[in-house]
């Protein structure tokens, strides 16, 4: 990547930082759609994503200097963009259901049938297809720890260890808080197909 | 182990995490209970249709990709230049630059060389890391036996145990790193009181070094050396192994060759 290229008029960056962040971007940029996936998922609204992602980004290229080349620079980075999302949720202190205007249309379009119970295990597409948004609301009902810590796992694929360290908690609680994000997140999907009678393939009422 | 004790355990199996013993008594369970088997398979199912569904957030594909260096600029976190003639002499240096890389393009071509990344530039800077101390072992001990342990209930890839203490190695613990993206463990310790690291990495990775790989045909031991660091470095079974360290370099020959020696190793 070449940088200078585009940048504001009368503006570049100084010969060691360009080398600093030549190298800081070639780290970046293929873990960037990881990033912003999770980063959205952990806001409580994705239209700040941008926002913040740019911010903790920065923030990370700050301390740049106190990465180790050769260690888990996908680790490091996470926790700076875990730390940014808890942080804006905290600042913005809003209701952690709340759900953009698209995510509640997804969960309106739905056929109203009778639920059966076993549906979610047996069928889990014939849920799953109609409720994204579900899937991002139930995500915002969790507590904070335990919606990172689920998305580290789902959408960082980062191992417990790993989860462990970026959030600078035990290995226990993580595995102990995942466990539980997960049962309450099937059970918030339970809930809402039996709600809207979401119903298994080719079944009638 | 009963069909409530397997279950509670889902988790841990369905994530790779837990010790190797555990995985072993959940399969043997599964292979003799079809209802737990086919419970396992549901909840599996489940869990990663929801975490496909995670995965796929529209709203974040409006996000990437982005122009970091304008990111970074624009926040403030690199100093930028306003002077024109110092954007005329930057561009002068950058010209220069250039052109040199040009000329030492067209040579390395000439003499074979190329940009690929280096897997024993890459393990020589983490080595270096960890002689100053300022990388230190996830997982540390002076026991050879708790370190293979450790190795391979974390280490994804086929690994086996560190080198007898009879090759002079005296070890101190080990970690996981990445290498150019590739999954590596290392094992660091001493030799003569000095230094030494040892690189494992599994045998696909040298796809990622083509270097090393074009080294490594015949599966002979190669030696190299970057700075003040001399490497060794040899396919063992399914890993590439490499040591590195500040001594002479049929010492560090010697800790290759007794890499993975132990009995209840292979």
């Amino acid at each position: 990547m070449s940088l200078g290229h585009e940048l504001p008029e009368g503006h570049s960056l100084t010969q060691s930082n360009s080398l600093r962040a030549e190298r800081f971007i070639a780290h970046l940029e293929p873990i960037q759609h990881q990033l912003a996936v999770f980063c959205s998922r952990a806001l409580n609204r994705s239209d700040e994503t941008a926002d913040v992602l740019q911010s903790a980004i920065a923030n990370a290229f700050r301390d740049f200097d106190k990465y180790s080349e050769g260690t888990n620079f996908r680790a490091w980075v996470f926790r700076y963009v875990t730390l940014e999302s808890l942080n804006h949720n905290r600042a913005a202190r809003r209701a952690p259901s709340e759900l953009d205007e698209q995510q509640m249309d997804q969960t309106e379009i739905l056929n109203i049938q009778t639920f059966r119970l076993e549906t979610l295990l047996d069928d889990p597409e014939a849920v799953l297809d109609h409720c994204d948004g579900v899937v991002a609301r139930s995500l915002g009902q969790l507590t904070e720890q335990e919606r990172r810590i689920l998305l580290l796992r789902a959408v960082g694929d980062f191992k417990y260890r790993e989860i462990a360290e970026i959030l600078d908690i035990p290995m226990g609680t993580v595995m102990g808080l995942l466990s539980r994000a997960r049962t309450q997140l099937r059970g918030k999907l339970l809930e809402y197909a039996r709600q809207n009678g979401l119903n298994s393939k080719g079944e009638s009422a | 182990m009963n069909c409530q004790e397997v279950r509670r355990y889902w988790d841990l199996f369905y994530d790779s995490e837990g010790d190797a013993e555990l995985h072993f008594q959940v399969n043997e369970h599964l292979e003799n209970c079809v209802d737990c088997a086919e419970w396992f398979d549901k909840q599996s199912r489940l869990e990663s249709l929801i975490e496909e569904r995670l995965g796929n957030d529209t709203s974040a594909q409006k996000v990437t990709p982005v122009d970091w260096t304008k990111v970074l600029i624009n926040a403030g976190v690199t100093p930028v230049s306003k002077s024109r003639p110092w954007l005329f002499f930057s561009s002068g240096i950058l010209a220069l630059a250039a052109s040199l890389l040009v000329l030492i393009g067209l040579y390395g071509l000439l003499i074979g060389i190329d940009s690929s990344p280096s897997l024993s530039h890459l393990s020589a800077e983490v080595h270096q890391h960890v002689a100053a101390g300022s990388l230190r072992p996830e997982f540390e001990s002076q026991s050879d036996i708790e370190v293979d342990e450790y190795l391979l209930r974390r280490v994804s890839f086929p690994v086996r145990c560190p080198p007898r203490k009879d090759s002079g190695f005296a070890v101190n613990g080990a970690g996981l790193c990445e290498l150019s993206d590739q999954p590596a463990a290392y094992v660091v310790g001493t030799v003569d009181r000095r230094p030494v690291s040892i690189f494992v990495l599994p045998k696909e990775s040298l796809d990622a070094f083509p270097l090393q790989r074009a080294k490594l045909r015949g599966e002979q031991l190669t030696a190299c050396r970057e700075g003040d660091t001399e490497m060794v470095f040899s396919i063992v079974d399914k890993n590439i192994v490499l040591v590195a360290g500040n001594v002479e370099r049929a010492k560090l020959t010697r800790v290759l060759k007794s890499y993975g020696t132990y009995p209840h190793a292979l």
